[in-house]
């Protein structure tokens, strides 16, 4: 399909709110949408989000009874957004298949899915995509800047069976994360709470190379 | 070196033909590792190759050592794991014999093509319990039975309350491990029964009430464990939590219990049920360690938990604390425990002092002047003129502290039978000549834990023997007490104002000064002390150094023994040995204790020696007495509860006495079996429990499981074998079809017979399985990683070929274009939080054109993301502001960066926004919802129909220009463990990642540790080098 017949996209009277498509009028979603505005407007997706951002609904039920439905809106979509999305409710039982022959579709035209579980938790992702369409993605990337505290706990409970009243009796026992290492398994088996199999999960970590010489 | 007893033979003799595949269940304790090491002598040649799996690595070594006593050395037993390279493990593969290998690493091979499968003898599984079709063993026997139809399975375990789960839980180990010959042997086997009864030990058993205290403390645990479990059932009201009581909270599968109770709407349950059913785990944990430790520990650890319970990660007071912690039960208890170890006194002189039980800033310096003095003389004036007791009051001893130090009960109880073993062992002296009986006078000491001996051994050590009973161990409390303040100091350095050096200012600043300065005050108090502890310590450890220099000739008989040096082994030994003067046990006042590290190595019992006579006043007859191996009668020997080598163990020391210090189903077996070895071996055994205690609760539960779980088991196996016949000898299609039929069962449970399956074996052999395998099989190229997961072995029953390799980007590669990261829910919330699936799928985004992400639900746990209660109170702040989007945003940019916000008090973002902002910023990133590891398989291959086929060498250097370990072995936890380190992260910048570069230049994280701050800098930068160097030795 040429890009030439992509569709145009609407462009909102407010830039806060989401252009819903009329015909989601009556799809119990949209009372789930809080915090932000909504608009009614002929959109080629659902939901339109943002200027790229474009979201097509779909209820598992639904798609039982007309599983052409989502073929048609998706072959109307087009080229249309940079950034697609296939927002599914999973509310039947048997959603094994359904699902993955949408994935299989949707990867094929460059759609991302969501799964939402009810239609609280739809009209939740629909509020955060209009939310955060444009804002950086500083609160998923490593963050640098927590207090001492905070990364041991997060570095020793990386440990598996470590947890955090481990973590205090790890700092309190040996004062730094250096001595730490340094301490032998034998500390290690004295002190409260810890069993061989941590104790040997903790060495492991600790003392064993991260690389084999191979 | 350990004999057969007749029904060891028995079974041998049933199970050793190595045309047949066998399942052996056997009791445990009766000896199931001599059965296994019999049948590997049998088969070692080299001729053959046997291949042992799932064996730990403690049983590894175990297995090597016996069998290399039995004579089957050269080569003998070679272990491999993942530090082996692949080249050195093809030419031991080649060169056949008996080998040892992880799981994970033989799945690698076998779909490799680096272990010539059509060659392997047969395949030797332990824990046969564990069998699922889920499983990597369940791969291997399926890799295994695909090209080699001859080689035999033998399958072990001697775990029988696992295999009772489920519908038919034999038949499900037995489908996954392709054979139909099972052997029951439990404990009440009528032929075991008649071997073990003609010789009976004699069995004391001692019954010992806890002290008042104790009882009051249990009381207070168990209506702590009441007011969880009825919380948790009001909260959970539409739930049936009847077999939640709390005579099953005693139990470790407790935990399972609940989880497998609301496994369907786990995703229902808020954080606060998840609260309650980790407290109660908290709370049986208590239990035990209230039997188990000293009143000082059990203190300690009870402090420990209110301080990591009433400050969250970040150091702010946190909101929701645990409930049982809030409870007048609760406070009792840790009322009750203090007052267990000491008073809180309002001393004479100054009255004004209210009391923080520290000790004061003042007189430290005297004081610990003094309490150096004060422990030579101690020390000194022991060894010499005896006892200089009880000494009033130390001078460590903080002015408000009242030490009570209490005794556990069972101590004097022990102190009591140690006694009677004395006037026993003489009476026996008298009687008889030595070397008419077998055994010899060693008393063994059981434990259930290397910590209980540890507190025994010091405990027997400083007992003092004429003190009033619950008095006797005082000493050693009052040692432990001195640790124990030391330690209690750098526990409230915890607090958020004390510890921040850098800046302590402007932290103080606002607490106000008052309290800034207390801090400080306090500080300065800690450092004192953890300093004098510091020095005394040293001083400890050269003391001891020098004595164990001064011995370091005599034990080496001891060890020679078995020739393995250096074992857990404790010698204490009493002195007055000479003539037939009384020995008194309670005299072993300097006792060398050699304990290391390793306790699951056969014990050489370390003989040591008395006391310290310079060298040169010795005749040769003194040397004989002062450093040659001690006679028997005089050592006792201290041990945990371990596996199978409790048997060799029980078979070298070969003792007259044991002491159960606590009861174990097992030992009492592997006793019984010692026993019926030995003719004539006038074997005595105590066995101490507390009465009305959980421990005697646990011990007759367990006896009670194990036989029901082999009555159910015997009763299986009749309705097995007259089904068995309609299952033909598995090929691979059929192993297949198995697979298949599993998903057939899943989807409707219940609906399969026997003889419905056979039928649907049949039916689904002509529709689907057959075109997959007719079709050129398509390749997928997975993580060495990812091997730990069910998903590979799944795709492999798919017909999928698959490809492992150690990948950079990525966890599976579909085809050219599509590669995805799989995670499952806990990895989702971790990897989101670490911010690396940020990294991840950015590195995925450069490589590929289709970066996929999968998350994965486990099977049986509800499909559905569980932050609901979190998502709520996450939007209610915001309607606030509905006109002001912006700010909303910034808002919620703050409150995530802050690090006073708990999120544990639900405010932090949910994993549903993060998912968000993860789709929004990678446009191309596709997601993959599945609800389980079969829905992936089916998923998978969707995808992958009538795509290219992807290329292997070229996934593997994806991304790894950088890297000149490539394709290697990888040690995940440790690396996990750097990269959660400050300055390192997980990115992969040019030239490489910040850890890559410190994985070349250190071997461990031990190694980075030990570097300076200058080599470090160099490492990483001067700015990260500067903050890492600061964090690993912060608090030094």
């Amino acid at each position: 399909m040429p890009p030439a017949l992509a569709p145009p996209v609407v462009v909102p009277n407010s830039g806060n709110n989401i252009v819903v498509n009329p015909c989601q009028r009556g799809n119990p979603v949209l009372e789930c949408i809080r915090n932000v505005g909504k608009e009614f407007g002929d959109t080629p997706a659902d939901y339109q989000v943002g200027r790229t951002t474009g979201i097509l609904f779909l209820s598992l039920r639904y798609h039982r009874l007309h599983p052409e439905y989502i073929l048609t809106r998706i072959e109307k979509l087009g080229h249309s957004y940079d950034r697609r999305f296939l927002l599914i409710l999973c509310d039947i039982e048997q959603h094994r298949d359904p699902i993955r022959e949408l994935t299989k579709s949707c990867l094929i035209n460059n759609i991302t899915i969501i799964i939402a579980f009810s239609n609280d938790e739809a009209g939740h992702y629909l509020t955060m995509y209009k939310q955060y369409d444009s804002k950086p993605p500083d609160m998923i990337k490593e963050r640098v800047d927590k207090d001492y505290n905070a990364i041991l706990r997060s570095a020793l409970t990386s440990i598996p069976k470590v947890n955090k009243t481990d973590v205090e009796t790890l700092r309190s026992t040996f004062g730094s994360f250096a001595n730490m290492s340094k301490a032998t398994s034998d500390q290690f088996r004295n002190l409260p709470g810890f069993g061989q199999v941590k104790v040997r999960n903790i060495e492991n970590a600790f003392k064993k190379p991260f690389r084999n010489d191979a | 070196m350990s004999t057969l007893l007749p029904f060891h033979k028995a079974i041998i003799e049933e199970i050793h033909d190595p045309a047949t595949s066998d399942l052996l269940i056997l009791a445990r304790g009766l000896g199931l590792r001599r059965i296994i090491c019999t049948l590997m002598k049998i088969y070692d040649s080299n001729k053959n190759l046997v291949l042992l799996v799932n064996a730990s690595p403690e049983e590894e070594s175990a297995i090597g050592e016996e069998l290399g006593i039995t004579g089957c050395r050269r080569p003998g037993l070679r272990v491999l794991g993942y530090e082996t390279p692949s080249k050195e493990r093809q030419e031991l593969y080649k060169q056949g014999g008996l080998i040892s290998v992880t799981s994970r690493i033989l799945v690698v091979d076998m779909l490799q093509g680096d272990i010539p499968v059509h060659l392997i003898t047969g395949l030797i599984i332990l824990h046969a319990e564990r069998i699922t079709p889920l499983v990597a063993e369940a791969f291997i026997v399926r890799l295994f039975r695909e090209k080699n139809k001859i080689g035999f399975i033998k399958a072990f375990t001697d775990q029988p309350e696992h295999i009772t789960s489920g519908m038919s839980p034999l038949k499900n180990v037995m489908k996954e491990l392709q054979l139909r010959r099972v052997h029951l042997y439990p404990r009440f086997h009528e032929y075991i029964n008649k071997t073990l009864e003609r010789r009976r030990a004699d069995v004391v058993e001692l019954s010992q009430p806890l002290s008042d205290s104790m009882s009051d403390i249990h009381s207070a645990i168990i209506q702590c464990m009441t007011t969880t479990l009825s919380e948790l059932k009001r909260s959970n009201a539409n739930l049936d939590l009847d077999d939640l009581n709390v005579e099953n909270a005693y139990f470790r599968s407790f935990d399972a219990i609940v989880r497998y109770q609301l496994a369907s709407v786990w995703h229902k349950v808020g954080p606060k049920t998840k609260q309650l059913i980790n407290d109660l785990n908290v709370l049986r944990q208590l239990l035990f360690y209230l039997l188990s430790y000293d009143a000082l520990s059990f203190h300690a650890y009870l402090e420990t938990i209110i301080e990591s319970n009433t400050l969250s990660a970040s150091g702010a007071a946190r909101v929701h604390q645990s409930p049982w912690l809030l409870t007048d039960a609760a406070s009792m208890m840790f009322d009750t425990a203090q007052r267990r170890c000491f008073k809180t006194i309002v001393p004479p002189e100054e009255k004004a002092v209210i009391s923080p039980p520290v000790i004061d800033l003042d007189d430290d310096e005297e004081a610990w002047a003094a309490l150096d003095e004060l422990d030579r003389t101690n020390s000194t004036s022991d060894k010499g003129k005896g006892r200089e007791k009880p000494n009033p009051r130390p001078a460590w001893l903080p002015k408000t502290m009242q030490p009570i130090l209490e005794d556990q009960p069972k101590w004097d109880l022990l102190s009591e039978v140690l006694l009677e073993i004395e006037s026993e062992t003489i009476r026996f002296q008298s009687n008889l000549k030595p070397g008419q009986m077998p055994g010899n006078d060693t008393v063994l000491i059981m434990t259930s834990s290397t910590r209980s001996c540890d507190l025994i051994r010091d405990f027997l050590d400083d007992m003092d023997p004429d003190a009033e009973p619950g008095r006797k161990g005082v000493k050693m409390m009052q040692k432990r007490l001195r640790g124990y303040l030391g330690w209690r100091g750098r526990l409230g350095s915890q607090d958020p104002i004390g510890p921040r050096t850098g800046n302590p200012a402007n932290k103080s600043g606002s607490s106000g000064s008052a309290n800034g300065k207390g801090k400080e005050r306090e500080k300065g108090r800690d450092e004192v002390v953890s300093e004098a502890l510091r020095k005394k310590d040293r001083e400890k450890e050269e003391k001891a150094a020098g004595r164990r220099r001064m011995r370091g000739g005599a034990p080496g008989g001891g060890s020679s023994r078995n020739g393995n040096a250096g074992d857990a082994g404790a010698g204490s030994n009493a002195d007055g040995t000479q003539g037939n003067e009384v020995i008194y046990v309670d005299k072993i006042d300097d006792v060398m204790t050699l304990w290391s590290n390793d306790s699951s190595d056969p014990t050489a019992t370390l003989t040591s020696l008395n006391n310290e006579i310079d060298l040169e006043l010795l005749t040769r007859e003194d040397f004989e007495t002062a450093y040659g191996i001690l006679p028997a009668e005089q050592t006792i020997v201290i041990r945990a509860y371990s596996d199978d080598t409790d048997d060799r163990m029980l078979a070298e020391i070969q003792p007259r006495f044991v002491i159960m210090f606590e009861p174990c189903v097992e030992f009492i077996r592997r006793i019984e079996v010692y026993r019926s070895s030995y003719a004539g071996l006038a074997l005595r055994v105590y066995h101490m429990v507390y009465a009305n205690s959980c421990e005697e609760h646990r011990y007759l539960a367990a006896i009670r499981k194990e036989k029901e779980a082999f009555e159910r088991l015997v009763k299986e196996r009749g309705v097995c074998i007259s089904t068995s016949n309609l299952y033909p000898i598995l090929t691979h299609t059929d192993a297949i079809q198995t697979m298949l039929l599993t998903l057939e069962e899943r989807k409707e449970p219940g609906s399969a017979t026997a003889g419905d399956s056979a039928v649907k074996t049949i039916n689904t052999r002509l529709a689907g399985g057959r075109r997959e395998l007719s079709k050129e099989p398509s390749k997928i190229i997975i993580d060495m990683r990812e091997f730990r997961s069910t998903l590979p072995s799944l795709l492999h029953a798919s017909g999928v070929y698959i490809i492992p390799a150690t990948l950079t980007v990525g966890d599976y590669i579909l085809t050219p274009d599509i590669c995805v990261e799989r995670k499952s829910l806990a990895d989702l919330v971790q990897s989101f939080n670490s911010g690396r699936l940020y990294n991840q799928c950015e590195v995925m985004s450069v490589h590929y054109k289709h970066p996929v992400l999968l998350i994965e639900f486990e099977e049986d746990k509800a499909f559905s993301l569980n932050f609901i209660s979190e998502m709520k109170s996450y939007v209610k702040p915001t309607s606030k502001y509905p006109k002001k989007p912006a700010n909303r945003a910034t808002t919620f940019g703050a409150s995530i960066s802050d690090p006073t916000n708990d999120p544990g008090s639900s405010s932090g973002p949910t994993i549903q926004a993060k998912l968000v902002l993860l789709t929004l910023s990678f446009p191309r990133l596709r997601v993959i919802w599945s609800s389980s590891p079969y829905a992936t398989s089916d998923i998978f291959t969707d995808l992958k129909k009538n795509q290219p086929e992807p290329d292997q060498i070229k996934a593997i250097v994806t991304g790894a220009d950088w890297d000149p370990d490539v394709g290697k072995g990888v040690n995940a936890v440790a690396e996990e463990l750097l990269r959660s380190l400050p300055g390192i992260g997980s990115g992969v910048g040019a030239g490489g990642s910040v850890a890559g570069a410190v994985m070349r230049k250190c071997k461990s994280v031990k190694e980075l540790c030990e570097l300076s701050e200058e080599e470090v800098k160099a490492l990483i930068g001067v700015g990260p080098g500067r903050v890492l160097y600061e964090f690993l030795h912060k608090g030094e």
